[in-house]
């Protein structure tokens, strides 16, 4: 995989109609990207559709990437998950709430360390920032998993942990709050 | 809606990065992101933030039609891969070149009825097709890039015969420079290494006409028109037309 340094070097060279350059970027990214829209969609092929609506976008708005508002692996994951959310919520794909899950996300879904809390506590360790999020409490963080991972919105989370609307949303905000916290206690951001 | 109040702008810009923001708010907060710098900044931040959460999220690897799709959505007329023995054939021949297919068979016939004589004077497999190509060599004389491109094509394809050095940040930018002396003028980027396309702003018939040398930058971003090369060239070499 490219370092962050070699996609922010390649993205204005896709912007100036860079075919070889496009590739590499897709290359080195679509395997982390359809990770992220597969964890919102929980299908394949939809996840895969969305993918190659995002690089659609990335080939035509590269030249929007500006390094300084942010890096260029969060301003793909941004893309994605933009297109995941739409995706999910729109009435085109209302089928989403029809569609039978296909194998792999059955065996998603069955694998504990697959789930949203799951994926949570390991990109926190990843960023060693697990003990200062660890004085959140459980279901703050796992309001925030599920926004984040399944794309979820403030009502569908409160029906997900059954809790009132009013709550989840001052837990999400709260989680927010101590992520910024903790990142900048680390010097990450 | 004041959007730009730093309390409801933060607000929005957590909601909007995570997701939560839905419905026709989020539309509209993203047509209001769109004219507003400070707003884009606020989302950007919330968006760094929260990038490190996918940091462990598995990798798929995404089936190879997913690529294909992408260039034929992108590039309808690149070449795709050949998966027959004629198949490349009829990913050549697209209507239009189809047209131009029958004219040229057309016009042929037409030659050999009327000129029989021009059979046999070139054996035609041993003609390459009208173009200008481009052979630039790094200080040590050594043939470093190979440029090429059909005299009505609006793409010009790039093969590094040796690796270039490009330091992180900066970017291999190539230039014409005229025969009559007159400035530089940029092409595009191109690879450090392996091949690339550059698309042209023009016909390389238009471009190149009166081009004598190509010549390769390091520059610290892509040239646009006007700009002229900031430092020395590090690969040079002469561009000829092809007949």
């Amino acid at each position: 995989m490219l370092t962050n340094e070699d996609l922010a070097a390649l993205l204005p060279r896709v912007a100036l109609g860079d075919r070889a350059a496009f590739e590499q970027v897709y290359r080195s990214a679509c395997a982390h990207l359809l990770g992220v829209a597969f964890r919102i969609l929980n299908n394949r092929e939809r996840a895969e559709e969305v993918l190659q609506e995002a690089f659609m976008n990335v080939w035509h708005s590269a030249g929007g990437f500006d390094a300084s508002v942010a890096g260029p692996m969060t301003w793909l994951i941004n893309i994605v998950r933009n297109k995941a959310i739409d995706a999910l919520r729109s009435g085109k794909t209302e089928r989403a709430s029809t569609l039978a899950l296909d194998e792999e996300a059955m065996a998603v879904a069955a694998d504990a360390t697959q789930q949203p809390q799951a994926l949570l506590e390991r990109s926190l360790e990843k960023l060693r920032i697990t003990g200062c999020m660890g004085e959140l409490g459980a279901p703050q963080r796992q309001a925030l998993a599920l926004a984040y991972y399944r794309g979820m919105v403030h009502t569908e989370i409160a029906e997900t942990l059954g809790a009132p609307l009013g709550t989840v949303k001052s837990w999400v905000k709260r989680g927010l709050d101590k992520l910024r916290a903790c990142l900048e206690a680390a010097g990450i951001a | 809606m004041n959007y730009l109040l730093p309390e409801r702008l933060e607000r929005l810009s957590r909601e909007y990065a995570l997701g939560t923001l839905a419905g026709p708010a989020r539309r509209r907060f993203e047509r209001v992101l769109r004219q507003t710098p400070v707003g884009m900044r606020a989302v950007g931040a919330w968006q760094e933030r929260l990038g490190g959460l996918a940091g462990a999220v598995p990798s798929m690897q995404p089936s190879e039609s997913v690529w294909r799709r992408l260039e034929e959505r992108l590039f309808p007329s690149a070449r795709v891969a050949p998966r027959g023995p004629l198949q490349w054939l009829w990913g050549v021949l697209s209507v239009r070149a189809l047209g131009g297919v029958l004219a040229g068979v057309f016009l042929c016939v037409a030659l050999l009825r009327f000129q029989p004589g021009l059979i046999g004077m070139e054996p035609e497999s041993d003609v390459l097709p009208q173009s200008y190509v481009g052979l630039l060599i790094d200080a040590a004389g050594k043939p470093t890039l190979l440029a090429s491109s059909k005299r009505h094509g609006r793409l010009m394809t790039v093969k590094l015969l040796q690796p270039v050095a490009i330091p992180p940040g900066s970017v291999a930018q190539l230039w014409a420079l005229p025969k009559d002396g007159s400035a530089a003028f940029p092409v595009g980027v191109v690879p450090g290494s392996g091949t690339g396309t550059v698309a042209l702003a023009d016909t390389s018939e238009k471009l190149f006409f009166n081009v004598s040398r190509l010549a390769v930058s390091i520059e610290a971003a892509p040239a646009k028109a006007g700009d002229k090369p900031s430092g020395d060239f590090v690969l040079s070499g002469h561009c000829v037309k092809l007949w």
